[in-house]
């Protein structure tokens, strides 16, 4: 491999790959401590300590952006540009472009969060960047999707690897859900402040439309594109069924679109766009798992990996847990699970089992196989790999079930009644509840985040051993040259 | 793994095609059980749109069959439409167990005078379970659970001193209509010393161990124009139920933290602030927010949670 990698410096640009590389671990880092914090403030609310900037309103949605597009967004560049040019066989379209969209997505990312802390919002989940910042991302959206379209065009292959039909998909599902869910009008030319185009419960539908898409195509299928080059690659096996990814791709790029309502369940929105959207999410639930079955098959008959390959555990772990919330979601869809689940911490359980579980764990799995190649090294260690490993695994677990709990009976508490047939809890006192559930989620979180910690320590430590290796290279070569 | 093995697995071929050196595909069928299950999810969401509201069409939509739904509407006229989650929602609480048990005692509480519910002892336990809800709902966010109040901001409503009135009908208006609590400051109108002598006097009222001499000077300036404390507090410091002003001479506080104080040096602290910074404090009219046999069992749940009178 490494010969492969030190004539692809040239022939690839790696360059932006490492930089976006090493801002998806910074992000990360960043993002997922915020989120720990953040759950150690609703277990211990004495943590806002009344500085306005760091109370949970405020560090929420930092949490959220700093980590599906910070670090999510980061990984999805880094593997996709890396992807394009490596299943393509040709150099990225445009280095400076693709230098752009770095610059303009790392501003976008810590504009958003520090603007959020000095209490600018747009008020719309997962798009809470107010309207310059969101100019600024719709530039370096459309970068982006012209670096890889170019790219793609100059392949020296002559068809399209499967991990590009699904990155592709997502960057121009991102654009259009970007471009419409941000339709605002600012207030002034000077002002941050921006009011929506929509209103009532078009805007909620619209807001949900965007924000289940980015689950869609952001959080599901650009990682199902990561997923189907690092795979079979770090496997050493074909993808096991090609009929199987152009069926799966189809569908789910056809069904997602419609599920969005479904987040608006028993709401002002009307009954028939519930049915819609509850139908659609049940019929989303196949689909969602071609991508898994095909990702797991392909490990069948080298099963023995698993037990040799800490890579590949992440891997297929990561596939079990997007398989697990991918049904989760569908049933959680249904009118009648929702009346129970929806506005309790189930939802945000399932959220983390999809986004620590899925999208964190396929990521960290790409970048033990990318970073050594990126730097034409091996890694620094590969035990620090199974510590990463179960230390991420026991904080997703801890989560999962503490908010599973949290959820799962706080509704019931909601709906239970006395021998009056009066409301047996106050809100109030299902909040209380909530206490011990929470700590526990604050401890899961830190679990993962130390596994982070580990992984940032092994990347930095192999970036030094490449350093090493290179002068200590120079220096045989200088020693040849000066006998020769 | 050999080359060859590789390549095939079992009968089925690759597709052919190579990416980054190593890069293949199986071209395995798709599996049965997969495709099955699809075809299950899709049977499942047209059965669910012949049933139910789905598709829209022109201006309206499938309405879905065999799903009538009858409620009684506000003018208590019949009516019968198709499934929708607004009328279930209407006939859930017409004619849902919890809720025909509650409007059974809601009738009772109805036509029920205060005197009536605070001697039946079922209408009393439906009380304490009905307003628990609403009390907690509404009034704990300030009062706290168990409605002991913050001192300084919230009044204490489990004890037996009534800022406003005590009885059934003093708290009725006092939710209903909410309060308005002021007290002037007098941190400008009276000199230092003399709101150090008035903060002795008003600690002397309820039995505290002050300077006398002090304190004498205080209640010339609590009793003459000179304070007019009287005004409000009355001559015998015990209050005035319409100003909602604090009888003085009880060892109960709802301003000054007094039993929070460890030293007298601190205790006077804390009477001296009131004074020099005088109160404001409103609670919100509910009539608006809550309906009236709502209020109407608050008020009970609140006289009991105290000593009413």
């Amino acid at each position: 491999m490494a010969h492969a990698a030190t004539g692809s410096s040239e022939q690839y640009n790696y360059d932006i790959i490492r930089k976006f590389t090493l801002m998806a671990l910074v992000w990360g880092l960043l993002g997922m401590s915020v989120g720990v914090y953040i759950a150690s403030e609703l277990a211990w609310p004495f943590l806002n300590l009344d500085i306005p900037q760091i109370t949970f309103g405020r560090l929420r949605p930092v949490h959220t952006t700093l980590v599906i597009f910070g670090f999510g967004g980061s990984a999805l560049f880094a593997t996709s540009y890396y992807v394009v040019q490596r299943t393509c066989q040709t150099r990225l379209y445009s280095d400076m472009l693709a230098t752009f969209t770095f610059w303009g997505w790392q501003l976008a990312v810590g504009l958003g969060a520090l603007s959020y802390m000095l209490g600018h919002t747009q008020s719309r989940e997962y798009a809470e960047f107010e309207w310059p910042i969101d100019l600024l991302i719709a530039v370096v959206w459309v970068a982006y999707f012209w670096v890889y379209v170019q790219t793609l065009k100059r392949r020296s292959q002559p068809h399209i690897y499967v991990a590009n039909w699904f990155y592709m998909a997502f960057i121009l599902a991102t654009a259009i859900l970007h471009i419409f869910n941000n339709l605002a009008v600012p207030v002034d030319l000077f002002s941050m402040k921006s009011y929506s185009l929509f209103s009532g419960v078009q805007d909620a539908m619209t807001q949900w439309w965007y924000g289940h898409n980015a689950v869609g195509f952001f959080l599901t299928a650009a990682f199902l594109g990561m997923m189907y080059y690092f795979v079979p690659k770090q496997a050493g096996r074909p993808v096991y069924s090609y009929r199987l990814s152009i069926v799966h791709f189809w569908a789910l790029s056809f069904l997602y679109m419609w599920v969005g309502a479904h987040h608006l369940h028993w709401t002002a929105l009307p009954d028939w766009t519930s049915t819609l959207a509850a139908t659609f999410s049940i019929m989303l639930l196949l689909p969602s798992w071609g991508g898994m079955i095909n990702g797991i098959m392909t490990l069948s008959g080298a099963w023995e990996k698993l037990r040799t390959d800490p890579i590949m555990l992440f891997l297929i772990t990561a596939l079990s847990f997007y398989g697990m919330s991918t049904f989760e979601g569908p049933m959680m869809s249904l009118k009648s699970v929702n009346a129970l689940s929806h506005y309790t911490d189930w939802t945000i359980g399932h959220v983390h089992s999809g986004a620590l579980g899925w999208v964190a764990m396929v990521s960290f799995g790409s970048f033990y196989h990318l970073i050594p190649r990126l730097y034409d090294t091996r890694l620094y260690s590969t035990r620090l790999v199974y510590v990463h490993f179960w230390l991420a695994t026991i904080g997703i677990l801890l989560y999962i079930t503490s908010m599973w709990v949290a959820g799962i009976f706080q509704g019931l508490m909601l709906r239970s009644f006395d021998e009056f047939g009066s409301l047996a809890y106050t809100f109030v006192e299902t909040v209380a509840f909530l206490h011990k559930p929470y700590v526990v989620r604050a401890l899961g979180g830190a679990f993962f985040v130390s596994g982070v910690v580990v992984m940032a320590y092994n990347a930095l430590m192999t970036l030094r051993k490449a350093r090493v290796e290179a002068a200590e290279l120079e220096a045989k070569l200088a020693a040849k040259m000066a006998r020769a | 793994m050999s080359e060859e093995k590789a390549k095939t697995q079992g009968a089925v071929q690759t597709t052919g095609h190579a990416w980054d050196g190593d890069l293949q595909e199986f071209n395995n069928p798709l599996p049965a059980w997969w495709l099955w299950a699809f075809y299950g999810t899709v049977l499942f969401a047209v059965v669910y749109w012949i049933f139910y509201p789905a598709w829209p069409v022109g201006t309206g939509y499938t309405t879905g069959v065999m799903n009538d739904v009858t409620f009684v509407d506000s003018d208590g006229k019949k009516m019968t439409t198709h499934w929708n989650t607004r009328a279930l929602l209407l006939k859930e609480m017409q004619e849902g167990e919890e809720a025909q048990l509650t409007r059974k005692y809601l009738d009772r509480i109805d036509k029920a005078g205060f005197a009536e519910i605070l001697g039946d002892a079922e209408l009393m336990a439906f009380t304490r379970s009905y307003a628990k809800g609403v009390f907690g709902d509404n009034c704990a966010p300030c009062h706290g659970a168990g409605g002991t109040g913050v001192i300084g901001l919230f009044p204490n409503l489990a004890d037996d001193d009534w800022l406003w009135g005590g009885t059934p009908q003093d708290i009725h208006q006092t939710i209903t209509h909410g309060r308005y609590g002021f007290m002037p400051a007098f941190g400008e109108a009276l000199s230092d010393q003399q709101i150090d002598d008035v903060a002795d006097y008003v600690l002397s009222l309820s039995g505290h161990d002050v300077d006398g001499a002090a304190a004498a000077r205080g209640q010339q300036v609590f009793q003459t124009e000179v304070g007019g404390c009287y005004y409000c507090h009355t001559h015998a410091a015990t209050g005035l139920k319409s100003q909602g002003s604090a009888n003085l001479t009880d060892r109960i506080w709802t301003i000054a933290d007094v039993p929070g104080a460890r030293t007298a040096e601190a205790r006077h602290a804390a009477v001296r602030r009131v004074i020099e910074k005088g109160v404001q404090r409103r609670m919100p009219a509910w009539s608006d927010r809550l309906d009236p046999a709502q209020i109407k069992l608050l008020t009970v749940y609140v006289h009991e949670l105290g000593g009413g009178q």
